[in-house]
């Protein structure tokens, strides 16, 4: 069952571009079908029981591993919910592509490697498919064939390949301390000889966890993120920055969490300077979108911002922080995969890519101005939208959790980010729906049902899941209580 | 029952917003009475619920929601559905000619729901969810028409809720931390035994910050008198009436239940409630707008409120004078605020402007109109008979009796303002009645003698209606008024009451103060400095430069200007291009540079060699795939530059320079690329080597140092 969710969008990937149908709703509706069967395969799997496919052994001690527990439970329904989503909404949007094959197989084939990150049983088979994460996602970049689109996607290569570097040599050392490089919570670290060994190990977590994280766009690793997100076509800038970027999320929480242990590192310069490098990179993402004009450059640094309050929460090494961050993935992925949806919808039926080119966009396309301000709301933190359970989360672990100076800077930098974030989303909205008299009236565009049906449906996620956040609150507080 | 009853005073106007915009559709004449009919059914189920329910206590744990009935929210609901119900008699007529009706009563409808989840929330979570939704669902009242001015206000509106809010959020998270509850009646209790009291002020004070901004409190008031002109009549009259109450109550529960009997908490606040007091009055003489004026005037009732729950806080457990004061001014308020509004409407809507010159008479020969104006510019200015009085009097024997216990000069102080503020509202109060009743027009006169009342039934109604309750409630205040402030007890925990001689002399020797000093000021300064001859007229006019707003001077450019301009420059810096690059080049220059030191070294030389040329076989591998990149860029990215059909047709004399440009255009941009990728790759190339180096250096390190 694990392995049937991981190939088979890797199989029908590799078999779009040979199979060369001619028929494009023939395609598009096997390619629906896979996404769904991949879809029913996750929820079939998060709802089962925790169990274990090995794939295959490569040395005595490495092999690769697939397994399901309460962590990958959550992240397996987030991405082949997101992808099922998108992968309806880039049927409209891909017609006018060129080369929409190349673009299908690759989002398959990433869809693959994604849930094969979230399922990884142990840290050779994070490693190699967050690698193959990073070469089956590059095409989605680089598919519009353009100049700028070649340097960003060559661009996320490097930083990937670096990060990834750092993280490889995280695991040489890590293996040597620890008894086994599966992920059990609390950690595996040979407690007596890391203490012993601490001056060569934690500068090695360390960089261990830049490494990782340079997918989630961490300060200084992030420069990648926003010049590679927005060139991609709209489907795929939503699906690397609402879910490929978690990859780095995942990395992180397992090797925090899940090798080394929450012990080893509290308190220490490990996780101060990570948390200044967080809070650095909510503060400069947040500004940096507040700042920008081009529409899906901004949401491409918003994303730098929101992933780096869900590695604050990481790095505060306490339950409620890792309740309050798995909290923001869910209402992060819900919110920003629509943000960018509605902002292709707007660039397809438009062509207007900048926002100050935005006035009176909502009298055209209500349904999809609309749905962007409730994710708008949910990404603010707005009660009653979902955003705001997890902003409560991060802010109170800070407040409880942590000591000295970051018990109160942690919620005023999470404070004026979200005044930031409010000052650079909010304004494409209001003059939205408001243009002003001057504006001639506008003629009202029909957005294909396709592609309306996604924003909707992730709108109202947001908004719902926030409303009545019972379940997932208690679901993230039992993986939360089970790490911290 | 009483679980249905609760969620339904919320819920109705919320599905009743989605079917009036679905009616709306259809029939624009069945959607204005289909709101009608919601708002009275609204009325009506809060006048139930307050009847068979009071105390009643309902709870959705899945979201947090906690709401109750008891006195003062019996009281506030009843006051909100009443206005409501008030506006859509209303609403019609002002609306006929207006274009997007349906997006106005959508909003208006779930504002109501919102306003009413807010006054009967009991725990802050909940007041602040309704809260939010209440200050957004508001936000298309205020930039209804569109105008540019109406956008304007409506951004500074919107951008004040969210920031007031988030600040409001962060106040209670920490209060949260500090007690451990965010249950209103609980909290008195929890903030007495909080020792980091620095910490409390905070919260409060962050608190504070978001629903000082709704009700309009000094510095945040900016919003007020830009958003209650721009906004529709009924929406205004809601806005000043109700959403600031709203405000209002969150301060309620800061000096009533966190700060209860808080002497440092009761000082500041004597403040804010002084400076908004006045500056509010001080605003309203100045403004020659009708609808800014009233406006300016909520903003300075709600400083008197402020001033009465100070003393509040100040009074201790003697404070029963002040608490009754508040509950009732806050009534009066509202319900005043709605006939006036509702007047300026009514003017409005026939003559779509607000200025005092140019309405200057509309109001001869208007007996509708005359009484609703002339009722609520007695009760606001708290003449004897009508309500205002009641309430004025209340807060100012408070002030006069704490001034009695302490004898401080700034307690007299504040009784000197209190009374002057007084006569501010009586001096701008008359000089609107006299403008638009008294005054005779010089230009169309006749114009507006024809227009009879101009009002159709149901807007009479409404105005004659919420007009005859101000002079009932003034003049009957031991059977009315004295038991709504009993009731209104619930929520501020005033201490116990003995009966008030409202019509003795002491008390009436303070409105008789008040009512001097307006006519000094309508005489000495309306009539003459703020009036000047034009033509052989005398008109008003504003003598406050237009650049002395404190929205205009310094909250916009901080917030648009200064702070992007500067921490988006610092946030730069720290950026990749002006940081990391020169960073990256740095660091293989003085790799160069350390390797040329130690070239003749005996230790130092092979490893530094080994480096180089490791780093060599880098730069090699580096530069042959650049070569790769740059052949890949020509076949792929440079095509279009590369000469294509359409160009051949130019003049032949020009084809030297074009291909020229053409291959430069190539030559440039296979460079630009290629800078590009370089520094990309260094970049990546640096960050691993530092990776290496630094756990290269620690092993060494820890190798030797064992």
């Amino acid at each position: 069952m694990i392995l049937l969710a991981v190939l088979l969008p890797m199989i029908a990937g590799l078999l779009i571009i040979p199979m060369k149908l001619k028929n494009r709703n023939v395609k598009l509706t096997l390619m629906m079908i896979v996404l769904a069967a991949v879809s029913a395969a996750c929820v079939a799997l998060a709802a089962g029981g925790e169990s274990v496919c090995h794939i295959w052994q490569m040395t005595e001690t490495l092999s690769l591993d697939l397994k399901v527990d309460d962590l990958s439970r959550l992240f397996i329904i987030l991405v082949s919910g997101g992808w099922l989503l998108t992968g309806l909404y880039a049927c409209i949007y891909m017609k006018h592509e060129e080369n929409e094959d190349r673009f299908f197989a690759f989002m398959l084939l990433s869809e693959g490697a994604m849930l094969m990150v979230c399922l990884a049983e142990n840290l050779t088979t994070l490693y190699t498919a967050y690698e193959l994460l990073t070469l089956v996602s590059m095409p989605l970049v680089l598919h519009s064939l353009s100049k700028e689109a070649i340097l960003a996607a060559l661009k996320y290569l490097f930083y990937s390949i670096a990060g990834a570097f750092l993280a490889l040599l995280g695991m040489f050392f890590l293996y040597k301390y620890t008894s086994t490089l599966s992920f059990v919570p609390g950690g595996t670290l040979d407690m007596a000889a890391a203490v012993e060994n601490q001056k060569v190990l934690l500068p090695v977590i360390f960089v261990t966890i830049i490494g990782f994280a340079t997918k989630a766009g961490m300060y200084p690793m992030h420069g990648w993120l926003p010049t590679a997100h927005p060139v991609a076509p709209a489907p795929a800038s939503a699906l690397l920055s609402g879910l490929i970027a978690k990859a780095g999320v995942i990395a992180v929480i397992r090797v925090i969490y899940y090798m080394v242990g929450t012990e080893y590192l509290r308190n220490t310069w490990v996780q101060t300077t990570l948390i200044i490098l967080a809070l650095v990179t909510v503060f400069m993402g947040s500004m940096m979108a507040y700042l920008e004009k081009v529409f899906k450059k901004r949401l491409a640094y918003s994303t730098v911002s929101q992933i780096s309050y869900i590695l604050v929460g990481l790095f505060m090494l306490s339950g409620a922080g890792v309740q309050g961050a798995l909290l923001h993935v869910i209402f992060h992925v819900l919110s920003k995969v629509c943000l960018f949806l509605t902002a292709g919808a707007v660039i397809f039926l438009t062509g207007k890519t900048r926002v100050d080119q935005l006035t009176g966009i909502a009298k055209q396309m209500p349904v999809t101005i609309w749905c962007f301000t409730f994710a708008a709301l949910t990404l603010i933190g707005i009660p009653p939208t979902g955003g705001f359970n997890s902003k409560w989360y991060l802010a109170s672990a800070a407040l409880e959790g942590m000591n000295g100076v970051f018990q109160w800077l942690i919620p005023v930098v999470l404070l004026i980010s979200a005044l930031l974030t409010a000052g650079y989303l909010l304004p494409i909205t209001v003059q939205g729906f408001f243009p002003g008299k001057e504006t001639a009236e506008i003629r009202r565009i029909k957005e294909p049902a396709p592609m309306v049906i996604p924003m909707i449906v992730l709108a109202a996620l947001a908004v719902l899941l926030g409303l009545f956040s019972g379940g997932i609150t208690e679901f993230t507080g039992s993986v939360a209580s089970l790490l911290g | 029952m009483e679980n249905i009853i609760f969620i339904g005073i919320v819920l109705l106007p919320m599905l009743g917003a989605v079917g009036s915009w679905l009616m709306g559709r259809r029939s624009k004449k069945g959607r204005d009475v289909l709101v009608q009919v919601i708002t009275f059914l609204e009325l009506a189920l809060t006048l139930y619920a307050c009847i068979t329910c009071c105390d009643g206590v309902f709870h959705i744990t899945a979201c947090g929601i906690n709401l109750k009935m008891d006195g003062f929210r019996c009281i506030y609901t009843t006051i909100t559905a009443f206005m409501w119900f008030m506006t859509s008699m209303l609403s019609p007529q002002y609306f006929a000619h207006y274009h997007k009706r349906n997006r106005y009563y959508l909003f208006y409808l779930i504002t109501l729901g919102a306003t009413q989840g807010v006054f009967m929330s009991t725990d802050l979570l909940t007041t602040f969810l309704f809260f939010e939704v209440m200050s957004l669902a508001s936000f298309p009242w205020v930039a209804q028409d569109e105008t540019p001015e109406a956008l304007k206000a409506a951004n500074t509106y919107l951008a004040v809720a969210v920031i007031g809010g988030l600040v409001s959020l962060m106040g209670m998270f920490l209060l949260n931390r500090l007690t451990g509850t965010l249950v209103i009646d609980k909290l008195y209790d929890a903030c007495k035994s909080v020792t980091s009291r620095g910490m409390l002020y905070t919260a409060g004070g962050c608190i504070l910050f978001g629903f000082g901004a709704k009700a309009g409190m000094f510095p945040l008031h900016i919003w007020l008198p830009k958003a209650h002109p721009v906004a529709p009549a009924p929406a205004s009259a809601l806005l000043s009436g109700v959403l600031t109450k709203a405000g209002v109550y969150g301060i309620i529960v800061l000096c009533c239940h966190i700060f209860r009997y808080d002497h440092t908490w009761g000082w500041v606040m004597l403040c804010f409630g002084v400076v908004t007091m006045v500056w509010g009055a001080v605003l309203g003489v100045f403004s020659i707008n009708l609808k800014r004026t009233l406006a300016c005037s909520s903003m300075s009732q709600i400083g008197f409120i402020i001033t009465g729950l100070a003393m509040c806080c100040l009074l201790g457990e003697h404070n029963a004078l002040a608490a009754r004061g508040v509950v009732l001014h806050m009534m009066n308020h509202s319900l005043i605020k709605l006939v006036l509004f509702m007047t300026a409407g009514a003017i409005y809507m026939h003559t779509h402007t607000l200025d005092l010159n140019k309405l200057r008479g509309y109001g001869r020969k208007k007996p509708v109109l005359n009484f609703a104006f002339l009722m609520g510019a007695l009760g606001i200015g708290g003449i004897p008979l009508w309500n205002g009085y009641i309430s004025k009097t209340l807060l100012h024997e408070s002030i006069v009796e704490f001034y009695a216990e302490t004898g401080l000069f700034a307690v007299k102080l504040a009784e000197i303002l209190f009374l002057f503020a007084g006569g501010l509202t009586v001096a701008y109060m008359t000089k609107l009645y006299v403008a638009i009743f008294v005054e005779k027009n010089t230009e169309c006169q006749e114009k507006y003698d024809g227009i009879k009342n101009g009002l159709k039934p149901s807007s009479a109604f409404a105005l004659i209606g919420s007009a005859v309750i101000l002079p009932i409630l003034g003049s009957t205040p031991w059977r009315t008024m004295d038991h709504i402030a009993e009731m209104g007890q619930s929520l501020i925990m005033g201490g116990h009451a003995h009966e008030v001689h409202y019509f003795s002399f002491v008390n009436l020797k303070g409105a008789l103060i008040s009512i001097a000093i307006g006519a000094a000021v309508y005489f000495l300064v309306i009539r003459t400095f703020l009036m000047k001859k034009e033509d052989g007229v005398k008109v008003y006019v504003n003598r406050l430069p237009a650049w002395f707003d404190l929205e205009d001077m310094v909250y916009r450019p901080l917030l648009t200007k200064i702070l992007p301009n500067s921490v988006g420059t610092v946030i730069r810096l720290f950026g990749e291009n002006r940081l990391l690059t020169p960073l990256c080049r740095l660091w293989m220059r003085a790799a160069s540079y350390v390797t040329g030191i130690f070239g003749e070294n005996k230790v130092l030389a092979p490893v530094c060699r080994f480096a180089v040329s490791a780093s060599g076989i880098c730069a090699r591998a580096a530069a042959d795939s650049l070569d790769a990149v740059t052949l890949l860029l020509r076949k792929t990215v440079f095509k279009d530059l590369a000469p294509n059909g359409k160009r051949q047709h130019r003049a032949l004399d020009n084809e030297e320079t074009l291909r020229a440009e053409r291959k430069a255009a190539v030559h440039e941009g296979i460079a630009d690329a290629t800078d590009r990728i370089t520094t990309g790759f260094s970049f990546a190339l640096l960050v691993a080597c530092f990776g290496v180096c630094i756990i290269l250096a620690v092993v060494l390190y820890s190798y030797f140092a064992k």
